[in-house]
């Protein structure tokens, strides 16, 4: 096993964005690369890969300019030889182009993809195919997991021109970048045992980033042969702009998992603070909340005081949108439920929600702190406006962002423009400007986005936390097998369509 | 890698501070010359001119931003209800005013303030300007309402909007404070400097329609001096033409310089003001990426 080091340097207009030493890359191996958004990880695979703009950016590696990067014969045969699959599938694909001439575009060109799409469809039908495949690809159409589908069939049409070839000793370097972002646990393990069966054939060097750290469960209980050949590692950082490449312990994730949590206190008094009836409609389409996976038995979502439930359902089925009627953000059809005392119908007046429920009785996350945040303000600014009953101090302001973030929180901290935080410390800004308000309901879609591990258990601690005080929580998350570790069976509903 | 260059040599080396520089380089070496060449009532009449027609811009820049703050609130509160009659009135208001070509919703609206002075019911000067501002904003306004909706109509469509609002934030907050100010006081003084740059080009076109007798109600004698008026006076004219006659008479050229200098100088004010405002638009425009 050969293993290469970079020394990679990015910086614009004499700013430094990130610097690493002995950035690895492991030579026929497979290697999982974790760490929170925004550190890096994608700007310093870009850069070896050899796709940064050396004109607005000033980069080195291993001391030497881009320039000469770019004609490093390694940089030339990965080049040749490999695939980048970029992180948002939607701005990969060209819109004036249909997926079918996409799919056949320059050195794709004819590679075989029958096989590849059938396997990532799980389809014999060769019409539905050709029906995704004469589309001109749009924000909405196909779907973003089918788009995240289409970008791993090149990859893999790639992979099998690399296969087909004679052996010539080239290096490879196949990226994935987030290549599960949006796909559900049955999507994604068909693409690992899909690309691991190739890999088998003829190794050629993978990097997966990713935040999935369920993963690791997948790769120890069905792959586990290949566990010689896989690295985890995990980027973390150093200060400012410098990060480091560390080893990521699977253990430590897989006995996290497997450790007995202890069973959360019931309050003796049983105090509903949110019952939603299980039907409702929304969108032209009939939705209902149920009790067991096979979606069954029909059960209004009930939250107590001192609940923590999760709400589960494939990705698309509309759990996002059902927090959002709950929040008064959308307007269902048909609908009824009661929070905190609070009848509400489809017929409630809007100005119910900011009257009495906005930052008074309940409180959401939203799942993309990018879009959430107020990029422009400050991290204290972040916590201006809020409808608290007193103001918090500046001591009060550094406590609380003590919960969730290291180190002492300085001045200079709080004056930083929220653009300028990393994605792990804006979901958790995000995270803390909502818990802050201390509402009886807290609603949080996805609020493990973008967070290393050390910062999924710090926050899982502190949502623990917030439940023992009497905080109500609904948990919306694809990440599956952490949730239904962290909760008890029977606060577990499943969201599903009425056809 | 590149060191960090002194705000000030920064500044300068835009497109945008180059022309700020070039405008007020412009002024101050006119000033100069005209102070040596050009005659004392001229001079001052120039100066008065001048000031007037900045005075009268800058005030407008002012009540548009103003007024188009106050509709777009509007909008968006008459908007959110649910009966939207008010919202109907006031989209078909906009679409009125916009529907009138804005030089000559002003020209009547100097009529009107002419009328106002004639018959004595303005007391002093201050509240002449403040009305010609109003007036001219009031055709201005619906470029920047356009603009104003717009940052509102982008950010309600993220999460952005919601996610303070299901926070408790109230949403005048998050208009004024998180949107406008944080979000977009750069495409907002973008839009009020080209602001500055129509006040600038309406005041002038009005001012010399008004003074050449256009209108009969009206005339410079009711109306203060501006870069317009002085244009179409008599001894400025002759001055313009003066430039024509160089065409044929080339060796006449240097003396534009010293016996025509009433009219050169403010058909140069209104010009090197106008290019450099719309150069600084656009420069300003470049450096925030807009």
């Amino acid at each position: 096993m050969n293993r290469r080091g970079f020394d990679i340097s990015v910086a614009t207009a004499g700013r430094s964005i990130v610097r690493v030493s002995g950035y690895p890359v492991f030579d026929n191996c497979i290697t999982f690369l974790f760490g929170e958004s925004g550190i890096g990880k994608s700007v310093l695979s870009k850069a070896l890969y050899g796709f940064m703009n050396n004109t607005d950016l000033q980069i080195e590696i291993n001391n030497n300019s881009y320039g000469s990067h770019l004609n490093d014969p390694w940089t030339q045969a990965i080049k040749r030889n490999s695939f980048f699959v970029f992180q948002e599938p939607s701005s990969h694909l060209n819109p004036l182009m249909t997926i079918s001439d996409q799919l056949n575009e320059g050195s794709l060109a004819g590679i075989h993809e029958e096989d590849i799409l059938s396997w990532l469809w799980q389809t014999s039908s060769d019409a539905a195919i050709r029906k995704l495949l004469d589309v001109f690809p749009k924000p909405y159409r196909p779907s973003g997991g089918e788009k995240q589908r289409i970008l791993l069939a090149m990859a893999f049409k790639r992979i099998d021109a690399w296969i087909a070839s004679p052996p010539s000793g080239e290096p490879t370097y196949f990226v994935f970048d987030e290549p599960t972002g949006s796909l559900d646990n049955t999507f994604r393990n068909l693409f690992l045992e899909l690309l691991f069966n190739k890999y088998a054939v003829k190794p050629f060097t993978i990097v997966i980033i990713t935040h999935d750290y369920s993963i690791i469960s997948e790769i120890y209980n069905r792959h586990r042969q290949l566990i010689e050949r896989v690295h985890f590692k995990e980027l973390s950082r150093l200060d400012e702009d410098e990060v480091t490449v560390n080893d990521f312990s699977p253990g430590e994730y897989l006995d996290w998992l497997a450790a007995p949590r202890p069973h959360p206190s019931k309050h003796l008094v049983v105090e509903p603070v949110l019952e939603v009836q299980p039907r409702f409609s929304i969108f032209g389409r009939r939705l209902a909340i149920y009790a067991d996976s096979q979606r069954t038995r029909l059960q209004p979502l009930l939250i107590n005081k001192g609940d923590m439930v999760y709400l589960k359902a494939p990705s698309g089925i509309g759990k996002t949108t059902l927090a959002k009627i709950i929040m008064g953000i959308y307007r269902a059809e048909r609908f009824s439920m009661a929070l905190d005392g609070i009848s509400i119908t489809d017929r409630s007046p809007m100005s119910l929600w900011s009257s009495s429920i906005w930052g008074k009785r309940a409180g959401m996350v939203f799942q993309h702190a990018d879009e959430s945040l107020n990029l422009a303000s400050t991290v204290r600014e972040t916590f201006k406006g809020l409808p608290l009953k007193k103001h918090p101090s500046e001591s009060d302001l550094v406590n609380h962002l003590t919960e969730l973030f290291d180190g002492p929180i300085v001045d200079s901290f709080l004056r930083k423009k929220v653009a300028y935080l990393s994605g792990g410390q804006k979901q958790r800004l995000n995270l803390l400007r909502t818990l802050i308000l201390g509402t009886d309901l807290i609603i949080l879609d996805e609020p493990l986005n973008g967070l290393d591990f050390t910062s999924v258990k710090k926050v899982l601690d502190l949502l623990d936390e917030k439940r023992a005080q009497g905080g109500s929580l609904l948990m919306i998350s694809h990440n599956e097998e952490i949730f239904e570790h962290f909760i008890d069976e029977e606060n577990i509903y499943y969201l599903g369509v009425i056809e | 890698m590149k060191t960090a260059r002194p705000p000030l040599v920064k500044f300068v080396s835009g497109k945008d501070g180059r022309w700020l520089c070039i405008w007020i380089g412009a002024l101050f070496g006119l000033g100069i010359w005209d102070y040596l060449f050009l005659n004392r009532p001229a001079f001052e009449r120039i100066i008065n001119g001048f000031i007037n027609t900045l005075f009268i811009a800058l005030l407008s820049v002012g009540f548009t931003l103003a007024m188009a703050w106050i509709m777009t609130l509007a909008f968006h509160r008459l908007g959110s209800v649910k009966k939207r009659s008010g919202f109907y009135v006031l989209s078909f208001l906009l679409n009125l005013i916009r529907s009138i070509p804005q030089i000559v919703g002003i020209l009547f609206g100097y009529i009107g303030i002419a009328a106002l002075v004639t018959a004595g019911l303005l007391p002093g000067k201050a509240i002449t300007f403040i009305l010609m501002s109003i007036c001219m904003s009031g055709f201005i306004m619906p470029e920047v309402i356009d603009l104003l909706r717009e940052r509102i109509d982008h950010y309600t469509k993220l999460d952005f909007f919601n996610a303070l609002r299901v926070c408790g934030v109230s949403q005048w907050r998050i208009i004024n404070f998180d949107i406008f100010w944080k979000n977009s006081r750069i495409h907002i003084l973008n839009k009020l400097i080209s602001v500055f740059g129509s006040a600038m080009f309406l005041q002038c076109s009005v001012d010399f329609i008004i003074s050449v007798g256009l209108s009969s109600d009206v005339n410079a004698v009711t109306l203060p001096t501006t870069l317009g008026s002085l244009l179409a006076k008599m001894d400025s004219k002759q001055d313009i033409l003066a430039i024509g006659n160089t065409l044929t008479n080339p060796a006449y050229m240097p003396q534009l310089f010293f016996q025509h200098l009433q009219g050169l100088t403010v058909a140069f004010l209104i010009v090197i003001t106008l290019l450099a405002v719309y150069q600084i638009s656009c420069g300003y425009a470049e450096r925030h990426r807009l």
